[in-house]
């Protein structure tokens, strides 16, 4: 933008300074996005020596996995990951099984009580999620269910729901109701069209949907915070090591969570519109 | 958003109440779970913490006023209001330019584009625990900003400027540099999300336009200003709400940056909540307060902003 002179096309090429320019500030925001991941990365490599004093090294000369090898037998590390992978995997079968048939009945409704529905699911995003969450979990006390996978697991799904079925909503809007009347004309059942038909259109926003629900559940706090109270999962214990433990601990155990997410995101915006993974994701 | 809905098609005739249901069963056996889960675990927590933020046991009494009177009245409560004020102001001011500087360069052709652009969205894959965590290695006495901004001294005692930095903790230091350090730790992880919805936008603007706009001799800042900013805008609205609702609720960042200096309603409400105070009945108030705050700042957006932008366009 800031290249082009007037009357310039857009095929000739800027001169040498502002292409220099252009460089410098396009590495200047690749290193400003990454600098956070690469001081955990050294902070979890550095011998104690290497935090104390006024200035902390940015690059770690004589890297320790003394840290590594204490957080990962010492059990802080396994039964922690292992919660997070099961309660992440049966949030997403969950959040695809409710959402995607209410989603297909929502984008089946006159365009009024669509947008209705649609923006009472924007309003309940307004709300503190901390004071659902408290009486979620009062009720699911009552109910046996703190400390258990399947508790976690419904507590999840309240925070998933509303963004996975706005989600699909747009998502079968998109296809047209002359396909599924083609189908029905070809003597297809209503629930034959919606499998054979539907499902494979949605497929690639139903394959987002339940990325989110996924990681949504992998970097959840809050819920996992208030109905845990022996097992942790990986965001606790991330927490926990900020509180108790040692920089360079809470520095593994932090990449530990961010590693695989760090491969989905490369993923997924590889095949996107800019604008479904933007609307997804939480702050 | 608001666009999808004007795509729209007449809905199927409807006769009387009942058949209705009869003709659209299906439909209502697809929905019936989502609806009942949507009902029973957010809708009904919500009409419950209303409950309880107007029933007060030690004033007596249903619909009582008596934790709103208490909330404000206390000292802790208009902080915290303010603190969340200034850091929802001081994020989206951040995030908004810095998001649509990213956009606008990612819109470029350039080498690499791709890979940029996958490094850039990177932080949007941590998770807001772990960059809080970072953000104090950023940001405590011993860490890598002062030490940055003690280089940067050095630098210019050589150029002969005599510049004094005495190291700061910002996260203790409470005031303004906290409020800050929780705005940035908020801004990192999410200008990702603010770009991505700026380049949803420019990438709707059809080439012919700017071309146009080129053609009649626009300058490239003049095209942005005039041409490609006033096409942009319900992208803007669109990411000024999203990012707005989010960060009036911030909490687990400002727990773990400014836990200990400066309350934001999200800690607040934790802390009314937590054993110490154990007062849910305020804790519900102060999320009622916080739900209201934000519905207002999204009326008021789209009433003066955005309506006022549509006009103007």
């Amino acid at each position: 933008m800031t290249a082009d002179r007037m009357g310039q096309s857009r095929r000739e090429r800027p001169g040498a300074a502002t292409r220099l320019l252009f460089a410098g500030w396009v590495a200047a925001c690749a290193a400003t996005a990454l600098f956070p991941i690469f001081v955990l990365l050294m902070v979890s490599v550095a011998p104690g020596t290497a935090l104390f004093g006024e200035r902390p090294a940015l690059i770690v000369t004589a890297p320790t996995f003394r840290f590594w090898r204490i957080v990962a037998e010492g059990g802080d590390l396994w039964a922690p990951l292992a919660k997070s992978l099961a309660v992440a995997v049966m949030t997403t079968v969950g959040a695809l099984a409710l959402a995607a048939p209410g989603a297909y009945a929502i984008a089946r409704l006159p365009v009024r009580a669509r947008y209705g529905v649609v923006v009472g699911l924007l309003v309940t995003r307004m709300f503190p999620e901390f004071s659902i969450g408290v009486s979620v979990a009062t009720r699911f006390a009552q109910l046996g269910l703190v400390d258990t996978y399947v508790g976690l697991v419904f507590a999840h799904l309240t925070g998933v729901l509303p963004f996975v079925a706005w989600l699909l909503v747009g998502a079968f809007e998109g296809v047209p109701r002359d396909v599924e009347a083609a189908a029905a004309i070809d003597g297809a059942s209503r629930l034959a069209t919606l499998r054979r038909v539907v499902l494979p259109i949605t497929a690639p926003a139903l394959a987002v949907a339940a990325l989110f629900a996924w990681l949504y559940s992998w970097n959840e706090f809050l819920y996992a915070r208030l109905l845990t109270t022996s097992q942790n999962t990986l965001p606790l214990q991330v927490f926990q090591a900020i509180d108790r433990g040692t920089r360079q601990q809470m520095a593994a155990v932090a990449i530990v969570l961010v590693l695989p997410i760090l491969g989905v995101v490369a993923v997924l915006q590889r095949h996107l519109r800019p604008g479904a993974l933007a609307g997804a994701i939480r702050g | 958003m608001g666009e999808r809905v004007t795509a729209s098609r007449p809905g199927r005739p409807r006769g009387p109440g009942t058949s209705w249901i009869g003709a659209h069963a299906l439909e209502v056996a697809l929905a019936l779970p989502l609806v009942v889960y949507v009902l029973v675990l957010t809708a009904a927590p919500i009409v419950e913490t209303m409950r309880l933020s107007v029933s007060a046991p030690v004033d007596g009494g249903f619909p009582s006023l008596g934790r709103y009177r208490a909330l404000v009245a206390s000292d802790l409560f208009h902080a915290a209001f303010r603190n969340t004020v200034v850091v929802v102001l001081l994020s989206l001011a951040l995030e908004i330019s810095l998001g649509l500087a990213l956009a606008l360069t990612l819109h470029q052709r350039f080498a690499l584009r791709g890979l940029v652009r996958t490094l850039v969205l990177m932080p949007l894959g941590v998770p807001t625990v772990v960059s809080a965590a970072v953000m104090l290695l950023v940001f405590t006495r011993a860490g890598y900003l002062n030490a940055l901004l003690l280089a940067a001294a050095d630098g210019l005692g050589i150029l002969g400027i005599e510049w004094r930095f005495e190291p700061v903790g910002w996260t203790v230091a409470g005031g303004l540099p906290t409020l800050f350090t929780v705005a940035v730790a908020d801004t990192w992880k999410v200008v990702p999300v603010v770009t991505l919805i700026l380049l949803a936008g420019l990438q709707a603007i059809p080439e012919e336009v700017e071309e146009a706009a080129r053609v009649d001799g626009a300058t490239g800042w003049r095209r942005l200003r005039h041409v490609v900013l006033p096409l942009l805008a319900p992208y803007v609205t669109a990411a000024v709400i999203l990012r707005a609702i989010d960060a009036f609720r911030i909490f687990e960042v400002a727990l773990v940056l400014a836990g200990r200096v400066e309350p934001v309603l999200g800690t607040f409400i934790w802390s009314r909540y937590a054993p110490p105070t154990s007062d849910p009945f305020t804790a519900a108030a102060a999320a009622v307060v916080l739900f209201v705050l934000i519905l207002a700042f999204v009326v008021l957006y789209l009433r003066l902003v955005a309506g006022r932008e549509e006009a103007a366009a």
